[in-house]
């Protein structure tokens, strides 16, 4: 197959969020000596493509989920590859991310997540029902200076001012980077609780932490 | 002499006219405000069927809301189905920590439901209030929807990516929960509330397609609405903007369908009106924008917005947030208050 037919499988294989034609397909693009930087390109044109069909209530959640574990297999194999390439390079800005405690939501935080791995940062996702102590020993643990915390329910949106509020009160406040999201998430609740930054969607987050963290 | 709330929303709920429209929070309006003003307090209310009543008692004797419910949490069917729960707190609600099941094991249906986990605190509850509040204000017991019960013991993400590629193997699970509910149901009638509320949170479109709710959400949403047989009203409540399955909710059955403010109520009703549908609306004031974040003024906005665009009872959009000032609250209710008679 040449290069371009194998390109335009593999971001069809994640708008068809076909977990194992994404892998084989990564792998083959791999053997074609294909850039893997160029084939996870391709990954997050389609996820993104989905993400404008979302958008527009076309697909549904469970597709978006199916094709972020096509992405997710396809990405096992790519990154590796990326690292190699990378390894005389930069070093990559490692980020915490989880959705706050009392919540479990996950979709939307590991969509982030991916987003930010493809972007080029190192992401540790600690998960969901994240207690803001957990946060900030894995924050500490790993070096991460960017702390991304995630809540989509009313109930649980308190939870990100009082990850805020336990940064404060151990004196380590101004030493991270803090990120809020989530579906009722707003500009105006970021500011109100004084967190650096707050991230729309996966790709605006990106952006953000990329501008706030000054990489191109 | 105007109607007691009772009786404003009963006649509502039953399609009689009512002297203005009714309001009330279809989902759990606990604060910590309110309950600093009741003296009970979460997690305590969560467990003790007299602390959750007189909590739950501040909707009607602080909030002045035409109704009052119980429980607060969405996890107390899962919990039974042998979900793991994790404790909120103070401050958080209760949420499922593991659930129970894999998807492919059995759903067994634990024996006596009703007598067990947080059940008998819930009905107790249900008992106090009708006895202390209920005479003006109508007492509804809430329980989870047949599809979000599913979700608690399977998992959301299981739940969601079975839903397309195994849609068969979530049939018992469907099955299982439409039975308990059932059951959960009628317990909730004999221990005297005179409303209940179906929450199905999972079952909106920001999680599933139409199709899926119209195949694997409705109809078990029916069939226990049918299994009581309107012995007392059921208010649905499900999230997220509904817009293109309005008719599909209406079609179960329900007595009223509670829904948030992404909906478009106005072209709903016009649709509805067109198709002769007179199932009732409840909405849509925004917990976050208007009763968390918002001013008394943002608040009444909301409500004048709701009526305007044609809902028949005015409630939150979902469940209200524990950090809500109980002077929004209070306003929700002032300014239901305020509006034209419904004519």
């Amino acid at each position: 197959m040449a290069d371009k037919d194998i390109l335009k499988d593999l971001k069809q294989s994640i708008l068809d969020f076909d977990e194992d034609a994404a892998l084989e397909l990564a792998r083959e693009s791999l053997a074609a000596g294909i850039d893997p930087v160029e084939a996870v390109g391709v990954l997050a044109d389609g996820l993104n493509e989905l993400g404008v069909k979302f958008e527009r209530m076309e697909v549904f959640l469970p597709e978006i989920m199916l094709a972020s574990d096509a992405f997710k297999n396809a990405l096992s194999v790519l990154e590796p590859e990326i690292k190699k390439k990378n390894t005389e390079g930069k070093k990559a800005i490692p980020i915490v991310i989880g959705t706050v405690q009392g919540d479990i939501h996950q979709v939307g935080k590991d969509m982030v997540a991916t987003f930010l791995a493809t972007a080029g940062f190192e992401v540790y996702d600690l998960g969901v029902d994240v207690a803001p102590s957990r946060f900030l020993e894995e924050a500490k643990r790993l070096g991460a200076k960017v702390i991304a915390a995630a809540s989509l329910m009313s109930t649980t949106r308190p939870v990100q001012k009082d990850l805020i509020d336990f940064l404060e009160a151990k004196g380590v406040r101004d030493q991270f980077i803090v990120l809020v999201g989530g579906g009722v998430v707003t500009q105006e609740w970021a500011d109100q609780i004084a967190a650096d930054g707050y991230g729309q969607d996966a790709i605006a987050t990106v952006n953000l932490a990329k501008r706030l963290l000054h990489v191109a | 002499m105007g109607m007691t709330g009772r009786e404003r929303l009963l006649a509502c709920l039953e399609g009689r006219k009512a002297d203005r429209l009714p309001v009330l929070s279809v989902c759990q309006y606990v604060t910590y405000g309110l309950m600093e003003k009741t003296g009970s307090y979460w997690p305590e209310a969560h467990y003790d069927g007299a602390q959750m009543a007189n909590l739950s008692a501040g909707g009607a004797e602080v909030l002045h809301l035409d109704a009052v419910r119980v429980p607060y949490c969405q996890t107390v069917e899962a919990e039974i189905y042998g979900s793991a729960i994790k404790d909120g707190g103070r401050t958080h609600l209760p949420s499922i920590e593991k659930p129970a099941f894999v998807l492919g094991e059995e759903p067994a249906i634990p024996d006596n439901f009703t007598g067990r986990g947080r059940i008998p605190a819930v009905l107790e509850a249900i008992r106090r209030l009708k006895e202390r509040v209920g005479k003006d204000t109508l007492v509804m017991g809430s329980l989870v929807g047949p599809f979000s019960v599913a979700a608690n013991i399977l998992g959301v993400s299981a739940l969601l990516k079975a839903s397309l590629r195994k849609p068969g193997a979530l049939i018992p699970y469907f099955e299982a929960a439409e039975k308990t509910a059932e059951e959960y149901a009628q317990a909730i009638i004999e221990a005297g509330a005179e409303a209940i509320v179906i929450e199905d949170m999972m079952a909106s479109l920001d999680m599933i397609s139409p199709k899926t709710y119209r195949e694997m959400a409705a109809p078990y949403e029916k069939k226990l609405i049918e299994s009581i047989g309107g012995q007392v009203p059921m208010i649905i409540h499900i999230c997220g903007k509904l817009d293109q399955v309005m008719e599909d909710v209406a079609a179960t059955g329900a007595s009223a369908i509670s829904v948030e403010s992404a909906v478009d109520v106005a072209a709903v009703k016009e649709k509805f009106r067109q198709q002769g549908i007179s199932t009732p609306i409840f909405g849509a004031v925004h917990p976050i924008n208007a009763l968390l974040e918002g001013t008394r003024e943002d608040v009444a906005k909301a409500v004048q917005a709701s009526a305007e665009a044609g809902v028949d009872g005015i409630s939150p959009d979902c469940a209200v947030a524990p950090d809500t000032p109980v002077e929004n609250l209070l306003e929700m209710t002032e300014a239901a208050l305020r509006l034209q008679p419904v004519n």
